[in-house]
């Protein structure tokens, strides 16, 4: 059906497909596949469907939820070999790629033109368009430009019994239910897509990125709202806290100070026009709510040096720790003060550390618990001290995922946030797409049973983190 | 409807909030009266109603402000209007979040008044503010000029609170501006019509006011080269909030049709920001657009944004037919120019508007004399539609008396999609009683 060496079955093989970047699940596949077209994708699903075997699709395997784990063995599709890029329409702008394509690869081929595509996860140099979708991925500059699903117009997609359908398309409005909507953030269970149209935007004319330095966390949290406040939509807010600011400078010198409690990178884009004055907003409020210092990078090599901090921040936490686990969790932003210092008693409580760097703006933490695997049972204080981390989120009106996804890791902590009848309720919902729950099985919904030999096992890292080719965000 | 059935529902909501008979009249569409029209003052009653309509196999229609009570397949059976009005409490607004909770019954006019009292707005500027709900507006989609930039209601809606067919609730999203926590349900009820449930409050993300904002207009004797400035603009640095072509008809509503004449068509744009960025923008506006033909920018008054919304529909006083095309913006004029074409080859006169940087074209058709023929009408509306499809796009007929509508469908063909959303429908309410058989794919 797919020819020659499109079909993994030798279990050494297999291996390398068996956990994504939350490497504390783990599940063995009986096949990965590689097609190359839409039509290869129906004929494995139809293939899945007679011989009764789940299926599942996967892009780079970055994610962190275990959302493209086979949970119950079967059939893993993996669409790297589907990577091309079909159309850029920059009179619309609107681009038709393929799921396998790399998200910063789009970037890089509309950059010349002045145009990107504006969700950016940390893991962007890796992670895969049709993995973003399945997880309505975001990154830093949501905050302005919202996430992946604000940037998607129209799927073709192979469903559950193998059909392929376009749901919405290259306009810029579609008619009837919103399908692409809500395939949008799926993580997988309502089909695989195979053709995706996203918006490319205009790069702007301008962009200014401002480092402020605090002594205390609760000065740097109130200079989010305080920002806010003024007014002011920047294009990121981002916060490193201490210990992932000694860590980022002993492994790169990007110009924190090591000494500070927490620092904020914010950044505006937009028109030259009005930006000085716009900066001159940020500053005032960064320096109201007791900055100690504030400064704005002043050329492209310092930005770039400034972001450098933020992004690598995953990658520097090696220096301090053996291993570590990244939560994801969202809180409404006026109770990032209480939260944070929460999140650092709660952690404590167990015995453990923790650094913090996250999406300040949008109130999307990342605290990441570091740990010993070799130490016993200290993997399953960190284990606990995450489950209560996300009870903290839901018990403040937040959300327990901002980008990484339900998968695998959090099916359980959903009646946190959702009631029965919710999840009742999108039970339904996932019937319609998926009847025979053979798409992507054991995901989202709470139940143990499911999740076959997927359980916690010991922290190593990615082989691309390995490879210094992304980071964990 | 059985009078037993309407006690039971007076017991409910109280007879006070119950109307039947000839109080209906505001209620009425495409001639039918509903069977009573009633409005809960609390979820639980809304909960309690939809129990009581549903097993005794009543339509329901949930009604918001009515504006778009319309839109749609004639309805095979009028059922039970069940109105949002009395649920209009905005519930939660902290502006350090962004975000605010209101119920489905306030209006937009309402809710903008409130959350610009401290500073913000909601990016969402649907026509008929006064009347319209906020759940109305997310259940209709409905949206207005300031999308080109700030997007619609799918991008703004992080949470919903809804009552199914079934009378139980349900919550989607959250409260939070970034969420991927289960389905995206929000999603699902953008533009549902009121199909999949009854919206009893909604979460939205809100953006602080702008300092400054202007409306300008640039005037083009040909609606090509206008098309081309729109382009032209698209394609600059420059960052518009809105990007409108309005032909001669449509540009009377905005008190534009002395400057544009017969087959020319007025570009206009909103800019906001900061004072220095207003300003400058709508200086390059004149620089870009003048070597394609444009002729000064001039200002329009800050009512110009509601009328503007609507500017197509409002030409005609009634109109005959008022339809949507979406469309790729590059698109735009080439639809608008083969459109206006058909109507007149039938000797009929229509009116124009589009948010040309999406793609959304609204279009209205003149009624020719006292009694409009359907014939002419509908003929015209099957050319538009085949356009738009022709262009890689869709057509929606938003009015038109029921004559023309039994001529021409109200929703295009969704294909295989249409199957998908008939599954939707029939899995999260399997009684159909949510507003049957007026939706896309005889949903």
């Amino acid at each position: 059906m797919l020819g020659r060496g499109a079909v993994l079955s030798d279990p050494e093989e297999l291996l390398v497909y068996e956990s994504d970047g939350l490497t504390l699940f783990r599940a063995l596949a009986d096949f990965v596949v590689f097609p190359t077209s839409a039509e290869h994708v129906s004929a494995i699903v139809k293939l899945a469907n007679r011989e009764g075997l789940p299926f599942v699709a996967r892009g780079a395997g970055t994610g962190l939820s275990g959302g493209c784990l086979p949970a119950e063995g079967g059939i893993v599709i993996s669409l790297m070999r589907m990577n091309r890029i079909l159309e850029i329409d920059y009179e619309n702008q609107v681009a038709v790629v393929e799921p396998g394509l790399v998200n910063l690869h789009l970037s890089w081929a509309v950059g010349q033109r002045g145009y990107y595509y504006a969700p950016d996860p940390s893991s962007q140099q890796a992670c895969t368009i049709g993995g973003n979708i399945a997880n309505n991925s975001g990154g830093p500059h949501t905050l302005k430009y919202g996430v992946t699903t604000n940037h998607v117009l129209g799927l073709e997609v192979v469903m559950p019994d193998g059909d392929i359908v376009w749901l919405g398309g290259k306009t810029r409005e579609s008619f009837g239910y919103d399908l692409a909507g809500v395939f949008v953030g799926s993580e997988g269970t309502f089909g695989v897509a195979t053709k995706v149209c996203v918006r490319i935007l205009k790069k702007p004319q301008a962009v200014k990125t401002i480092l402020a330095v605090f002594e205390r966390v609760d000065q740097a949290s109130a200079a989010v709202s305080a920002i806010i406040a003024r007014g002011l939509v920047p294009a990121a807010v981002e916060m490193i806290d201490q210990l992932t600011i000694a860590a980022v400078e002993d492994a790169f010198g990007c110009g924190y100070p090591r000494d500070a409690a927490a620092a904020l990178l914010a950044e505006l884009d937009g028109l030259a026009v009005g930006m000085d004055a716009q900066v001159a907003r940020i500053v005032e409020a960064c320096r109201d709510s007791g900055a100690r210092e504030v400064r704005t990078a002043r050329d492209e090599t310092e930005r770039q040096l400034l972001w450098k901090g933020r992004k690598s921040a995953f990658g520097a936490y090696g220096r301090v720790s053996p291993a570590y686990m990244v939560m994801d969790g969202v809180i409404p932003r006026t109770k990032l003060p209480y939260v944070l210092s929460r999140v650092n008693e709660i952690v404590a409580g167990h015995g453990l550390r923790v650094g913090n760097v996250f999406h300040a703006g949008d109130g999307n933490l990342h605290p990441n618990i570091l740990y010993d695997p070799r130490k016993p049972g200290e993997e399953a204080r960190v284990v606990e001290a995450g489950a209560e981390i996300m009870r903290l989120c839901a018990e403040v009106g937040g959300s327990i995922s901002g980008e990484h996804g339900i998968g695998l890791e959090k099916a359980d902590f959903m009646p946190f946030i959702f009631s029965a009848a919710d999840l009742e309720f999108m039970h339904r919902l996932k019937r319609a797409f998926n009847p025979t729950g053979r798409c992507n099985p054991g995901k989202i919904f709470p139940t143990r049973k499911s999740c076959g030999e997927a359980g916690p096992v010991a922290y190593r890292p990615h082989p691309i983190e390995e490879k210094g080719l992304a980071q964990r965000f | 409807m059985d009078i037993a059935v309407l006690d039971k529902l007076r017991a409910v909501v109280g007879p006070a909030n119950v109307l039947s008979d000839v109080d209906l009249a505001p209620y009425v569409v495409e001639g039918r009266t509903p069977e009573a029209a009633l409005f809960p003052g609390s979820v639980d009653e809304v909960r309690a109603v939809v129990e009581i309509a549903a097993g005794a196999d009543v339509p329901i229609v949930p009604w918001g402000g009515g504006t778009a009570a319309a839109v749609g397949t004639p309805a095979p059976r009028a059922g039970l209007v069940l109105g949002l009005r009395r649920l209009a409490q905005l519930l939660e607004h902290e502006p350090g979040d962004l975000t605010a909770t209101v119920e489905a019954g306030m209006t937009m006019a309402t809710l903008q008044s409130a959350l610009r009292a401290r500073g913000q707005w909601l990016s969402l500027d649907p026509p008929d503010p006064e009347q319209a709900t906020i759940g109305g507006v997310i259940a209709a989609n409905a949206s207005g000029p300031r999308r080109h930039l700030y997007g619609t209601a799918r991008d703004l809606l992080i949470g919903v609170t809804v009552v199914t067919g079934d009378g139980v609730v349900v919550r989607g999203g959250g409260k939070v501006v970034k969420n991927v926590a289960g389905y995206d349900l929000p999603k699902l009820f953008v533009g549902s019509h009121g199909t999949l449930g009854v919206i009893v409050s909604v979460t939205v993300k809100l953006r602080p006011l702008p300092d400054d904002e202007r409306l300008v207009a640039v005037v083009f004797d040909r609606s090509k080269d206008a098309g081309a400035a729109a382009r032209a603009v698209m394609g600059s640095d420059l960052i518009p909030n809105a990007l409108e072509l309005v032909d001669a008809e449509a540009s009377r509503a905005l008190g534009l049709d002395s400057a544009v004449g017969p087959g020319g068509c007025a570009l206009i744009v909103g800019f906001d920001g900061v004072g220095e960025q207003v300003e400058w923008q709508c200086g390059e506006l004149g620089r870009i657009t003048a070597p394609l033909g444009g002729r000064a920018v001039r200002p329009l008054p800050e009512e110009a944004w509601t009328r503007l919304a609507s500017a197509a529909r409002d030409a005609f006083d009634p109109p005959a037919a008022v339809m949507r095309l979406i469309v790729l913006p590059a698109a735009v004029t080439e639809a608008i120019e083969h459109g206006a074409s058909a109507a007149r080859q039938r000797g009929l006169r229509s009116a124009w508007s589009c948010h040309a940087g999406v793609g959304v074209i609204t279009a209205a058709l003149a009624s020719s004399g006292a009694l409009p023929e359907p014939g002419p009408i509908a003929s015209v509306l099957h050319d538009w539609r085949a356009l738009a499809r022709a262009a890689g796009g869709h057509a929606t007929l938003d009015w038109a008396p029921l004559a023309v509508k039994s001529a021409v469908p109200v929703w295009d063909d969704a294909g295989a999609a249409g199957r998908i959303m008939q599954r939707l429908k029939a899995s999260l309410d399997p009684h159909n009683v949510l507003n049957p058989g007026r939706f896309v794919a005889g949903i």
